[in-house]
């Protein structure tokens, strides 16, 4: 009885304390949601429609991500719980604004990019709500919430108006691949998670997760910096035609960029930011010093507050302004949606750094909220044996597709490549675990990798590089 | 001598049947294949954009060492055949392990094996045999197959289900195996071009993608083509009406849309793409009058002389896409369609003399109306015009995909069953405890997905236990042997 009682007289002071962010994330959610209202009732129309109803999954998947956050902060267990409820919210949202969509192109969403990550989130929160009921991975939702948010960032920039399918698109077969293809990809995210988790709870060390944030966020501002710094500290970003909703293009596939003055400067002090605890921990490597590794995390802490005050000098420079270009006369406007992945990448530097530093302050509760290692493992390897037959069957459709629509099922187009190379991916993950009986932390490094591959596959090949598969 | 000149083809074999050797292979196939998508490939690439990709001196490096080219060069093909290789040996290797297991499986309970098994538990048993036959009917009530086996005077009982999911692997690989054949068979006898056909015109050649033209032995017929579009002016559906003629007989027709190709002879016939050749028009359809007055509609062709009385005849015999006049004169002015004009040649046969008169729709006009006595009544009705529709077609012959097709059925057949099909084992003797005491040990294994096995397997001995009740019902109070039970003991349960 006694016993009993302190642990109530415990758990009520954290409690109380916990109401707080509670009461906060609720009244941001509230606000959000009520100015939401108010600009769509002004605007008129349907108050229900598709771009509503993402808005509201947004706010809920943010809200789900900040209360995963709160957790990190304060480590109130009940956060986690309210989580979840925000991501069943923002889930059902998700699946009304598919439906939407669905309802008013009369054909399921899986034409563009921006459908496709549509169906994408929509299979994120699925499976996130699965693995925590089904398999007790309570906090698989810090990391795939994220995911989640910077989708639908990038899904409110992309051009979204239902647009007819061009004649190699319509077959019944594109829904056929791309269902699979999307459901593929997002057991994936959720493997790749997993496996994150598992990394957690396998006292996978703080240091090196330090390292490799610290290097993921580097690559992001590097890949900006050395693509888009123009001379004289300038910022390159491509133009934006107001009127067709499109980047202004000079030639096929020739975009025209205009030069922002000074912000370049800016991505390079982030970038400074970002790399200055990977210098420290390289520094408390090899000198043994372990007092760097306390500045590196300090750094961390510097280097989000730097990321957050460039990204907010991004968006306002961005937003809705004109700039002069460098390769031809005239001033022309740019905009946010003419940036998307500039921005998705600055929001996923942030949250990757905010979710290292989560680690960093609640390690021990977070450990305590997961099942076994032993379990963590084996869920990824289920969730693997899931994605790799969906990837198997969006490549042989896709195949299939592809033969009837451009008469050879296999042209080595990029797209057709990278996933040839993703599926042979998890094909060695599958292989070293059953051959050679990989468990543990190396199938965890597959899987991430595997991940880092489909990430690749879905949107680094559709930018990056040329080919047939313009439509995604 | 000869037994060191047979070691090189052993030696190569046990390389590449090593599974090491495999993933190096797999490592290199995959570095490779990302290489291919960075730097441009040729056939795809048009010419013009490789140079203003790459300086010359880059560009030649990169030919030279095949990197345009990467997924036909030999290099990568010899590396995909050697995959496939390892895989054969690699299977091979472990094939006769795998077919024994498959063929002969584990059925004794030694004593040895009853403690390395991972799942396992004893059950009291009143007598000899009464374990046994309440194991049987257990799991016969719940659809298990039985076996009854003697060893050395030791009788058990064995029950397994789906004992051929072991197999699926092998399956799997020669699935891919089944793939690549059908790969390499296209990549040696098929062949893949483009061929253009304008409307009411027969062609039978096509243009390869290595821009060579390969015969046809026998050709296609467009009878017509065309295009249907959205509201917003996108195309919605190109479709054109095929045939296949042969010794100049029609044999096979066709009406082929995007996704739906022509057949002959294994060669395939898709709409790839449809234009308007704005250089040509087929025919227009106008009206004219003469002394009379009387308005008459008429349908010219291209150089097809119509009569417009006993002796004079009207033939269509020029067409401008886009034209200006300047003195009297019409020019061309550019390819594309604009200000389109018609030249009408109105021959008079009792004075043998012609006259050239230009229609201009778009404008209404119509130049050299003077020189003739039949009046040309609005030209403006002249844009009932049949411009000359293109169709575009993508023609393949793919033998091999047949093998393809059916590598991908039976790889899907064989990943369900290797992931989602699972090799179940019991085993159940009666031995006696640690106490000397009879007891039933009932064993099991699964090969994968261990959590739905142990509920399959707790739901097992659930049965046991009820029928090992129901046997001796008075005998047993069920809360009293409750207590009795031992817990499940499990280990590895990985």
């Amino acid at each position: 009885m006694s016993t009993r009682a302190r642990v109530t007289q415990m758990e009520t002071p954290a409690a109380n304390g916990g109401n707080a962010l509670l009461v906060l994330v609720g009244l941001g959610v509230a606000f959000l949601l009520i100015t939401a209202l108010l600009g769509a009732a002004k605007a008129g129309g349907n108050l229900f429609n598709e771009s509503n109803l993402l808005y509201v999954a947004l706010i809920f998947y943010a809200g789900a991500g900040a209360l995963y956050m709160g957790f990190g902060v304060t480590g109130t267990a009940k956060y986690v719980k309210y989580a979840s409820i925000c991501t069943a919210i923002g889930f059902v949202a998700n699946t009304l604004a598919v439906a939407h969509r669905w309802y008013l192109s009369g054909r399921p969403p899986f034409a563009s990019i921006y459908e496709m990550l549509l169906s994408f989130v929509w299979t994120l929160a699925l499976l996130t709500l699965v693995a925590e009921k089904k398999f007790g991975v309570k906090i698989i939702g810090s990391i795939t919430m994220p995911l989640a948010v910077v989708c639908v960032i990038l899904m409110q920039l992309l051009p979204s108006e239902v647009r007819p399918l061009v004649p190699a698109l319509q077959s019944t077969w594109l829904h056929v691949h791309v269902t699979l293809a999307m459901l593929s990809y997002a057991t994936c995210a959720v493997s790749f998670a997993l496996a994150m988790m598992f990394l957690i709870k396998d006292d996978f060390s703080t240091d090196l997760f330090l390292a490799w944030t610290s290097t993921l966020v580097s690559g992001i501002y590097l890949g900006i910096v050395a693509t888009r710094f123009e001379r004289w500290g300038g910022l390159s970003v491509t133009a934006w035609d107001v009127q067709n909703k499109s980047d202004v293009f000079l030639g096929r596939g020739v975009r025209l960029f205009v030069t922002i003055p000074e912000l370049g400067w800016l991505f390079v002090i982030a970038l400074l930011g970002a790399l200055a605890p990977l210098a420290l921990y390289f520094l408390a490597r090899t000198r043994h010093n372990a007092s760097y590794l306390a500045v590196a995390n300090k750094a961390v802490f510097v280097g989000i507050l730097l990321q957050v005050v460039v990204l907010g000098a991004f968006v306002l420079r961005v937003k809705d302004s004109s700039y002069t270009s460098p390769y031809q006369e005239g001033v022309y406007p740019t905009s946010l949606a003419a940036s998307p992945f500039i921005l998705g990448g600055m929001v996923a530097a942030i949250f990757a750094s905010l979710l290292y530093l989560m680690l960093l302050w609640r390690r021990t509760d977070l450990q305590d909220l997961l099942p076994s290692g032993d379990t963590l493992d084996r869920v990824t390897y289920k969730t693997i044996c899931i994605a790799f037959p969906l990837l198997t069957g969006m490549i042989a459709t896709g195949a299939f597709w592809a033969n009837r629509t451009w008469g050879s099922y296999w042209s080595w187009d990029p797209k057709e490549t990278w996933a040839a190379i993703t599926w042979l991916v998890y094909a060695g993950y599958l292989h070293m675990r059953v051959t050679r009986g990989w468990r543990g932390r190396r199938a965890a490094y597959f899987a991430i990798l595997g991940f880092g591959v489909v990430i690749f596959t879905f949107l680094g090949v559709t930018y990056l590089l040329p080919g047939l598969h313009a439509y995604a | 001598m000869a037994f060191a000149m047979l070691s090189i083809p052993k030696r190569i074999y046990r390389t590449l049947a090593n599974l090491r050797t495999g993933v190096v292979l797999l490592i290199l196939v995959v570095i490779a294949s990302a290489l291919g998508t960075f730097v441009l490939q040729r056939p795809v690439t048009e010419p013009d954009k490789l140079q203003a990709a790459y300086s010359p001196q880059t560009l030649r490096w990169l030919d030279r060492l095949t990197l345009t080219d990467i997924f036909h060069s030999w290099w990568f093909l010899s590396l995909l055949a050697l995959v496939s290789l390892s895989i054969i040996f690699v299977s091979l290797e472990r094939f006769p392990n795998a077919w024994r297991f498959f063929a002969r499986p584990y059925r004794k309970t030694d004593s040895h094996f009853r403690s390395a098994n991972p799942y396992k538990l004893e059950l009291p048993i009143r007598n000899a045999d009464q374990g046994l036959n309440a194991a049987e009917r257990a799991l016969k009530k719940l659809g298990w197959p039985v076996e009854r086996t003697v060893d050395n005077g030791q009788s058990s009982l064995y029950s397994e289900k789906n004992r051929f999911s072991v197999m699926a692997v092998y399956l799997i690989h020669a699935s891919l195996l089944l793939i690549f054949l059908g790969g390499i068979i296209d990549g040696v006898f098929g062949f893949s071009g483009f061929m253009s056909i304008p409307q009411g015109q027969q062609r039978n050649s096509i243009e390869l993608k290595n821009g060579k033209m390969k015969q046809l032995p026998f050709s296609v017929q467009c009878y017509s083509a065309g295009q249907e579009d959205y509201a917003d002016g996108s195309p919605k559906k190109w479709w054109s009406k095929l045939a296949v003629v042969e010794n100049g007989k029609p044999i096979q027709t066709k009406e082929i849309v995007v996704n739906d190709p022509l057949v002959y002879r294994g060669l395939r016939f898709y709409q790839a793409s449809y234009w308007i050749d704005s250089k040509k028009v087929d025919g227009l359809r106008i009206a004219y009058s003469g002394l009379d007055s009387k308005v008459i509609p008429l349908e010219l062709r291209f150089n097809q002389p119509v009569n417009l009385d006993t002796n004079t005849t009207v033939t269509l015999v020029e067409y401008l896409s886009d034209a200006f006049v300047r003195d009297g004169q019409v020019f061309k002015k550019t390819d594309n369609i604009g200000n389109v004009a018609f030249a009408l040649e109105v021959a008079d046969h009792a004075n043998n003399s012609t006259a050239k008169v230009w229609l201009f729709p778009a404008e209404g006009s119509v130049l050299g109306a003077e020189k003739v006595k039949f009046q040309f009544k609005d030209p403006t009705s002249a844009k009932d015009i049949d411009f000359s529709p293109v169709t575009g077609l993508e023609v393949s012959y793919e033998p091999g995909q047949w093998f393809v097709w059916a590598g991908c059925l039976l790889m899907g057949v064989g990943l369900f069953v290797a992931f989602y099909m699972v090799h179940m084992r019991i085993w159940a003797v009666e031995v006696p405890d640690a106490h000397g005491k009879l007891v039933l040990w009932i064993g099991g294994a699964a090969n994968k997905n261990k959590d739905r096995f142990e509920q399959k397997y707790a739901q097992v001995v659930a049965e046991i236990r009820n029928e090992l009740d129901s046997n001796t019902p008075a005998a047993r109070p069920f809360l009293q042997e409750k207590k009795e039970r031992p817990e499940l003991t499990m280990s590895g349960t990985k």
